[in-house]
């Protein structure tokens, strides 16, 4: 059991290093990303805002970051990379909301649940023109990535 | 086909313009929309797992993405069950799924190749709520609600 506080939509990646997870700070559901066991909080870069947050995934060696944010009145999946900084952005067509996604561990693909009409979906999304593979046994990111949280 | 060209062209827009962009993966989808209404995707290797419902009823369905379509899996569902949250490791080997049968929730752990289902106490007590099973199939990370918490818990596979 991780802490008392209130903690949810957890996942790891591919080996159990890394733990994302939903908390409350100030009020809203912010993703948070833990180096496991020691439980060191690592500063993720394109999700400082954009709250609530929701449905972390992560890469095999948590390199890639994969959530909902809050963009205007739309829910989008956001990938970071924490191994070059960059972000992905997965716009959906207006008339479909985004409620869960799954990042595929190898990066190469994106699941994501949509509300449509009234009936929920699931579209698979190709990753492989955008994000290099993140395969098991590859290079661990060491420490923080682009900056370690206080 | 009517949809897809019109996406494959906005994509084709878009990247030029834009760089790449995540394409829809047409064929797949079809044959993922035509099972019924789906939620809960968990994506590890070449596997989808997902909860689908048709006529009122919703059940776990495992698709190997590789040949495009689902895979048995025997034992898992159970027509007086409701599956609550499911996931998959990266062989298709382990699946973990929290469902509701006879009024209580419970965390069970399916292997495939055995086609065997075991159950997964909570420690110390609570009802839990989603699941995640890294993609080695190792170790599971569970949403559980406790003393009016909602708590996550690790819990190790032998």
């Amino acid at each position: 059991m991780l802490s008392a506080t209130s903690r949810q939509e957890p996942a790891l990646s591919g080996q159990g290093r890394w733990l994302a997870s939903v908390v409350e700070r100030g009020g809203r559901a912010t993703l948070l990303l833990q180096e496991q066991p020691s439980g060191r909080v690592v500063r993720l870069r394109h999700f400082q805002n954009h709250q609530p947050h929701s449905s972390p995934s992560l890469s095999w060696n948590g390199r890639y970051v994969a959530a909902l944010v809050q963009q205007g009145n739309q829910r989008l999946p956001l990938i970071e990379d924490r191994a070059t900084g960059a972000l992905h952005r997965l716009p959906l067509p207006a008339d479909r909301t985004a409620v869960r996604i799954s990042l595929a561990p190898e990066g190469r693909r994106l699941a994501v649940q949509v509300a449509q009409g009234g009936q929920w979906r699931v579209q698979l999304f190709d990753l492989s023109n955008l994000l290099e593979p993140d395969l098991p046994g590859g290079i661990a990111l060491q420490g923080g990535g682009l900056g370690t949280a206080p | 086909m009517r949809l897809l060209v019109p996406a494959c062209v906005l994509g084709l827009l878009l990247t030029g313009c834009l760089g790449p962009v995540p394409m829809p993966i047409g064929p797949l989808n079809g044959r993922i929309e035509a099972l019924g209404a789906n939620r809960d995707p968990a994506l590890s290797g070449r596997w989808l797992a997902l909860i689908s419902g048709r006529g009122g009823r919703e059940q776990v369905l495992l698709l190997d993405l590789d040949r495009q379509q689902p895979v048995p899996v025997p034992g898992l569902n159970r027509a007086d069950a409701q599956p609550v949250s499911v996931s998959v490791d990266a062989a298709g080997e382990r699946i973990a799924l929290v469902r509701q049968l006879e009024g209580r929730t419970e965390l069970v752990l399916y292997r495939r190749s055995l086609q065997s289902l075991q159950p997964i106490a909570m420690v110390p007590s609570g009802v839990p709520r989603q699941v995640q099973l890294q993609a080695d199939g190792r170790q599971l990370a569970v949403q559980v609600s406790r003393g009016g918490l909602w708590q996550v818990d690790l819990v190790q596979i032998p």
